[in-house]
């Protein structure tokens, strides 16, 4: 089994009020049309002037999540730059294919092209960051942040010659986007009065649409970090008694069972085709255990997982649980050992255990 | 000694053909695979050559049992799938499941030769037509996926794109998984179809040629664009020995490094791809002299034939290397490319022949090495294989002879 990796920094532009905010989710965002879009920081103090007035979205923040995360750090160089993205550059995919149907074929510009990339951000980061080092960047739906996380676990654990590595997700929405996923019907219809009652409408399908970037540092050295992440897992396709062994799993290789877990950090999206599975979950866990939940703050994308793990790392740091996040208070004093469950649509879900470095 | 990773199958489908004794042959043969487009409707198809795989959409469905017409199969899953075959008919499914196995597959552009030719209905009022069944198929998950539900099979599946080194990256990650022991078998590669946006996006870059591609030649004036499918299955050389499988070859050494230079530039003294063919072989445990054949990214657009060649030179030095790039015969085949240049890498080190830079002819100004333009008897133990792509991302891999 692979040693645990350790998160010593985070950063987040997700969209609520957290990017260079000390406060840990107080004050509250929501919608009242069922999307959830980010909210923007000062993107100039990251990135420079004239690259930013071409940049999409996506672009912005995940190179300013990634940089300012690298500052609070206090690392200049990563040893590598791992990432994970389910859709890429949204809008400069549009923007490029868009103005190929219109204009012909013709006179195309090449900087949407070049931005949809799916490794742009990647690139951008190690220019940045004169970072030579490994780069690698995963587009994997729901999985994608999961499989570089895991990367940098394996990176960590084949050679002592990394450090630190930067290891985050990004994903944009636009309005196309969302109109087209809503003909497969990913989204709730009607959309809930506000994004915050998300879960008192799971007696019906689909969900809110989101977006946001993450980023952490990661290494291999506990000494002042946030938390340890001890095991990633990824399944397909998989149905209740699938996540339940999975879960057992994971438990099991780390020497510990349900009872153990102090918060059950799950990522029900309000879709009624879901919430058996998360119920099913619920139901194992003794009265010790608090169940959190925070899609309705940001929204459901393919690398929600990022801003579960940035919510994980704070109740370490902040050894609290925001009241926003609570379906169901647990008994336990301190937290020590955080489960997140995640699933994304209805595809595919993930597994990761955290647990305090004391 | 560590448990070598052995390959012990493979699948392969380009503008040479489907299946591996058809992409020899074209090579043996130096027959080019480079053509005006004839399944890809686009408006520049008198202007460009491509590699284009000589099959349409329902021809490719037909020959994997699947029903012709909209069947929700993208030309790059379906592409994928004829690769696949190959490398699963040495092979059985149910033996592969009794122990762990990973998907490990690469993508740029996913469904985008689909989508594309439906994007206007996509956004508009419309909710019933065929274009629905293509509707989730914009991602580059989607071809792994679906080459999965096409087995019904749910191995450890990532899809991983970092532009033209992307599948060279999965067969990289391959070998760690199966090193670290998250799985037993992998197999890994990549798929790409051509489409109106990548030639699209290339033109407007400036980087296509109106003719044929002339890697590392002088008068070099930019890539052909192709599509194609490769996949390898990697195992530890224990495991293949155990079962009695014919070991292919094997991966030796591999690195992933970055330029840290320019979004899609390489430093012109070929610092980056130095970098990563020098920490190949660092891994491998080789010095450049152990190296027979270097089979080049060799795209032959102006920036990268100059960094190479550069690259090239410093790696080795006084002795002028045997190297060339195939990419005149399949073109660029993108997230293809680094699996399908694997796949000849290994028929080099099984042929024992280096394979010849076609439309090679004027000697460049800015190296004193130049490629091998016949086919060519070599001995040769060690092959490196580079990809080198957008973002700086370079990889290359060593395969050595079983």
């Amino acid at each position: 089994m692979m040693h645990p990796i350790y998160i010593s920094a985070t950063s987040i532009i997700s969209p609520q009020q957290n990017f260079e905010y000390e406060d840990f989710l107080q004050d509250i965002k929501s919608s009242d049309d069922g999307t959830l879009f980010i909210i923007d920081p000062n993107y100039r103090d990251y990135i420079n002037p004239v690259a930013i007035r071409r940049m999409s979205k996506m672009l912005k923040m995940g190179i300013s999540t990634g940089m300012n995360c690298l500052q609070q750090a206090g690392i200049t160089t990563p040893d590598a730059i791992i990432t994970g993205t389910g859709r890429g550059s949204m809008v400069d995919m549009e923007q490029f294919l868009m103005d190929m149907i219109k204009l012909e074929e013709e006179a195309l510009t090449p900087t949407a092209f070049i931005q949809s990339t799916y490794n742009s951000v990647n690139g951008w980061l190690a220019l940045n960051t004169k970072c030579k080092g490994y780069n690698q960047t995963y587009v994997h739906r729901g999985t994608s942040f999961e499989l570089a996380l895991l990367d940098a676990q394996l990176l960590l654990n084949e050679s002592n010659s990394y450090k630190n590595i930067l290891v985050g997700c990004y994903d944009e929405i636009t309005p196309d986007y969302i109109k087209v996923k809503s003909k497969i019907g990913y989204w709730k219809n009607p959309v809930p009065d506000s994004t915050l009652d998300l879960f008192k409408h799971n007696d019906t399908n689909g969900t809110i649409a989101g977006e946001g970037a993450a980023f952490f540092t990661i290494t291999n050295n506990k000494e002042q970090t946030l938390c340890s992440i001890n095991t990633i897992k990824m399944l397909q396709d998989a149905n209740i008694d699938d996540v339940n062994n999975s879960i057992n799993e994971a438990l099991t290789a780390n020497g510990m069972t349900l009872a153990d877990v102090d918060v059950l950090l799950c990522g029900m999206n309000g879709d009624a085709r879901q919430q058996p599975m998360y119920n099913a979950i619920i139901e194992n866990t003794e009265s010790n255990t608090s169940i959190a939940a925070f899609k309705h703050l940001c929204g459901e994308y393919d690398t929600s997982s990022g801003f579960a793990t940035w919510i994980a790392s704070n109740i370490f740091k902040h050894q609290s649980i925001p009241e926003i996040l609570l379906q169901k208070k647990g008994e336990h004093s301190s937290v020590k050992n955080i489960l997140l469950v995640n699933s994304y649509i209805l595809n595919s879900t993930s597994i990761i255990l955290y647990r305090s470095i004391s | 000694m560590a448990d070598r990773i052995a390959i012990t199958s493979l699948g392969i489908i380009s503008a040479l053909g489907r299946g591996k004794q058809a992409n020899i042959d074209a090579l043996t043969n130096k027959r080019s695979g480079l053509n005006h487009p004839v399944h890809l409707k686009t408006k520049h198809s008198n202007e460009f050559l491509l590699g284009e795989i000589d099959l349409s959409d329902d021809e490719l469905a037909t020959a994997l049992n699947l029903p012709t017409g909209d069947n929700g199969y993208t030309r790059t899953t379906l592409i994928a799938l004829l690769a696949m075959q190959e490398l699963m008919s040495s092979i059985d499914m149910e033996w592969l499941q009794n122990d762990s196995f990973a998907f490990i597959n690469a993508n740029t552009v996913g469904g985008m030769c689909s989508v594309e030719n439906m994007y206007l209905d996509f956004i508009s009022e419309n909710t019933r037509g065929e274009f629905i069944q293509y509707i989730d198929t914009l991602d580059c998950a989607e071809s792994t996926l679906n080459i999965c539900k096409y087995y019904d099979i749910k191995p450890f599946t990532a899809t991983l794109s970092t532009a033209c080194s992307s599948s060279a990256n999965a067969i990289m990650l391959g070998a760690r998984l199966i090193k670290q022991g998250v799985v037993t078998r992998a197999i890994c590669g990549g798929c790409d179809a051509l489409s109106r946006f990548t030639l699209n996006g290339f033109n407007s870059l400036k980087n296509v040629t109106k003719g044929l591609c002339k890697p590392f030649d002088e008068e070099r004036m930019g890539l052909n664009l192709g599509e194609g499918a490769g996949y390898l299955l990697l195992e530890k050389e224990s495991d293949a020995i155990a079962r009695g499988a014919t070991i292919l070859g094997y991966l030796s050494g591999y690195s992933n490094t970055n330029d840290a230079h320019h979004p899609t530039a390489p430093p012109p003294g070929g610092e980056g791809a130095l970098l990563t063919m020098n920490e190949a072989l660092r891994t491998a445990n080789l010095s450049s002299s152990d190296i027979g054949y270097v089979n080049a990214h060799g795209t032959a657009t102006l920036n990268n034939d100059e960094a190479e060649g550069k690259a090239l030179e410093r790696l080795f030095e006084d002795k002028a290397p045997i190297f060339s790039s195939t990419k005149p015969y399949t073109g660029h085949t993108l997230a293809a490319a680094g699996a399908i240049e694997a796949i000849f890498s290994l028929c080099t080190l099984e042929q024992q022949k280096a394979w010849p830079n076609l439309n090679f002819e004027k000697q460049m100004h800015d190296i004193n090495i130049s490629p091998v333009t016949e086919v060519t008897d070599i001995n040769v133990e060690h092959v490196l294989s580079n990809s080198f792509g957008f973002g700086g991302s370079n990889v290359s891999l060593v395969f050595s002879k079983a």
